[in-house]
């Protein structure tokens, strides 16, 4: 029998996918295929974050259960879901479970079709009635890529910003057993992986949740640069994200310390104004952001800083967005993921009026956008001249050129058709900049080489 | 109908981790009742929130909880919603139906570490007292002042945990307050050189302005702490 899943969302979904495949292909024998007309079994991992990407979810589904009038099939949902979307996937899905009950999909698929009185009850529950995360945890994912890793290390968010429904979707923080996730990065550096991204919505309010009986975040952190240390292995460990308000500079002089965790930081701002931080509920101000980043230029004197940035929220005036530009003009980021401002079902703020005009949105977007282009293209004509590690993450879309990125995430590419080196460290001399990405040559006999 | 692994039905909800049979709806105004719940163990640090809803269904809101530490029930204050989907629900619950409760987070919390002499200054706005009130039950050493914004006199939420000298109204639509007006204005006549720590929880536009004010008076970024009810 064969399978096709749709991944919605975020790296955490992605994570979770490579799990789901485990269960589908390891103990209960299905097949990858790209072709839904060819699978019997079709699910999808949804993401709550934006409208859009539910209505995507339903739109599948209707036209799956169009199919069904033809012949055999069998559709899931699972993800970040909404109390009151489960209660409408209940009607339309054939199974409906959370990720913390992946272990017992293949016990739902063969109760399927059969009448039970679960399956009678389509009433949603609280994240505290669920099985723990620790079965799920415990899945040795199928990893996507052969070099490059992601690592859940918490699930569930406490910080209820007032855009977010993930504390309604993935419930409260739970933070992964330190040493399941050190013996799944130590058995990923023996198999080679030079990429390794840990996971969770405040991966610094790590541990946390245990009151003193599991590391910190920063000991964490510092746990990895040792089995770094003692293996030898060449590999980058990345966290993503990280909440300003549990930021510590124990964090930051912790990756200072240890060569094999990335200088490389995403650092969510959100907004450049203290009152829409407020609104958001963000926990955190401008000051206490600036002393982070001052912390991380101090320390971390080469490290990219990368951001998250909503504009039009719900009552953004222009002078709040222009504080949001003061800030972009401050911190210099190297990549801003830049959001126009949408009501997310659930969450606290979607019952608010969205109240600012789509048009004005768009000309913040842009306004914002062509600012970070420019300083980006700052940062990166800095790079030509000098040379770099870069991880060859593939072939790029210009003929005879392959992709990659440097330690601090940096995208560039180079020429050569030498597929070999994909999953592999070259070094790499820039010679030319766009405004997000790199060009050079490969460097051909070891030189000076610039950290990130 | 999709097959799904839990099931919640008569007697096996009270089995159930996360629901607490509610124990009495009290009254207070025509907008503001306090619900009072089995506690399950459930421990908490005073200041932090809990998400809780009518049990069978998906809705659910964040509320301060109310009562202290020590006491022997959980209780929640809450201002009835207009049109809202949980606020009006959670007024007609009662003794023995059941609530579904997550876990409290939040760190709206007072210092681990206080010095004996530290003093509070506490400014709250209608049921953004909810967290105040906890304090104040949790611990009985606390040198502080308690400014409650309100508009008519009826609204001073728990007021028997107060110490009459400590506890401030701002009344904006009756007399019977110490101040009448606004809780701002009050703030602005205020010396607050001694203060060690400002908390503040209420409604956004009074926190926003009373940091404002704050600020002018030389408090701190990291002496006040804000907590919004949205």
């Amino acid at each position: 029998m064969k399978y096709h899943l749709i991944t919605l969302g975020c790296q955490m979904n992605v994570s979770d996918s490579e799990r789901v495949k485990t269960i589908l292909e390891d103990k209960l024998g299905y097949q990858w295929t790209d072709d839904e007309q060819e699978a019997g079994l079709l699910g999808i991992l949804a993401c709550s974050v934006r409208q859009k990407a539910i209505d995507k979810v339903y739109s599948r589904i209707h036209a799956w259960n169009k199919q069904k009038n033809k012949r055999h099939l069998i559709t899931f949902v699972s993800g970040c879901i909404l109390a009151q979307d489960k209660e409408r996937f209940l009607k339309l899905f054939d199974l409906v479970f959370s990720m913390r009950e992946l272990p017992q999909l293949p016990e739902m698929l063969s109760q399927y079709g059969i009448a039970n009185p679960a399956g009678l009850q389509a009433i949603g529950y609280g994240a505290s009635e669920m099985p723990g995360m620790g079965p799920f945890w415990n899945i040795t994912p199928h990893y996507e890529s052969r070099f490059e890793a992601y690592i859940p290390i918490q699930n569930g968010c406490d910080k209820f910003c007032t855009f977010c429904a993930v504390p309604y979707t993935r419930g409260r923080e739970v933070s992964r057993p330190s040493e399941e996730i050190l013996a799944e990065v130590q058995s990923l550096v023996e198999q080679g992986y030079r990429s390794i991204t840990l996971l969770g919505q405040n991966v610094n309010s790590y541990g946390l949740d245990k009151k003193g009986a599991e590391l910190r975040f920063p000991e964490l952190l510092q746990a990895i640069g040792e089995i770094g240390r003692q293996s030898g292995q060449d590999f980058w460990t990345y966290f993503t994200s990280p909440h300003p308000r549990d930021m510590g500079d124990d964090v930051i002089d912790v990756i200072a310390a240890y060569p094999v965790l990335a200088k490389q930081l995403h650092l969510p701002i959100q907004s450049g104004d203290d009152e829409v931080l407020v609104r958001m509920n963000r926990k955190h101000n401008t000051e206490r952001y600036r002393q982070i980043v001052s912390k991380i230029r101090s320390t971390l004197p080469n490290a990219t800083l990368f951001t998250d940035i909503i504009v039009g929220f719900t009552g953004e005036t222009d002078a709040q967005f222009a504080n949001t530009m003061k800030a972009m003009e401050e911190f210099r980021y190297h990549m801003a993921y830049i959001a126009m401002y949408s009501p997310r079902p659930g969450a606290a703020s979607s019952r608010w009026a969205d109240d600012i005009p789509h048009d004005v949105k768009k000309e913040r977007y842009h306004v914002l956008s062509s600012r970070l282009a420019e300083i980006s293209h700052d940062h990166l004509q800095e790079m030509i001249g000098k040379t770099y590690k870069v991880l060859v993450r593939g072939k790029d879309r210009k003929a005879g050129y392959l992709s990659g990125m440097t330690e601090g995430r940096i995208v560039l590419r180079f020429p050569s058709e030498d597929e070999q080196l994909i999953g592999q460290f070259v070094v790499v001399t820039i010679d030319n900049a766009a405004d997000f990405s790199a060009e050079g040559k490969l460097a051909e006999t070891p030189q000076v080489i610039e950290h990130v | 109908m999709a097959y799904q692994s839990s099931i919640h039905s008569g007697d096996k909800q009270r089995k159930q981790p996360g629901l607490h049979a509610v124990v009495a709806v009290e009254d207070l105004t025509p907008t503001a009742y306090i619900l009072r719940f089995e506690r399950e163990g459930m421990d908490f640090e005073p200041g932090q929130h809990i998400l809780l809803g009518e049990a069978g269904r998906s809705q659910m809101r964040e509320y301060s909880i109310y009562s202290g530490k020590e006491d022997p029930y959980l209780e929640v204050l809450v201002r009835e919603v207009k049109d809202g989907l949980v606020s009006r629900r959670l007024r007609k619950l009662r003794p023995g139906m059941m609530l579904k409760v997550e876990p409290p987070v939040g760190f709206f919390t007072l210092p681990f570490q206080r010095l004996p002499h530290d003093r509070f200054l506490f400014i709250a706005s209608g049921t953004g007292i909810a967290p105040f009130h906890s304090f104040l039950r949790s611990y009985d050493d606390l040198d502080y002042t308690l400014v409650h914004g309100i508009r008519y006199s009826n609204e001073r939420f728990g007021l028997e945990s107060y110490d009459p000298e400590r506890y401030i109204t701002c009344t904006s639509r009756d007399e019977q307050g110490h101040y009448q007006g606004r809780l701002t204005t009050w703030l602005q006549q205020q010396a607050v050189e001694d203060i060690a720590m400002v908390y503040l929880c209420g409604n956004y536009g009074m926190i926003l302005e009373a940091m404002d004010i704050l600020r002018t008076k030389g408090i701190r970024e990291n002496q006040m702490h804000a907590e919004v009810y949205f």
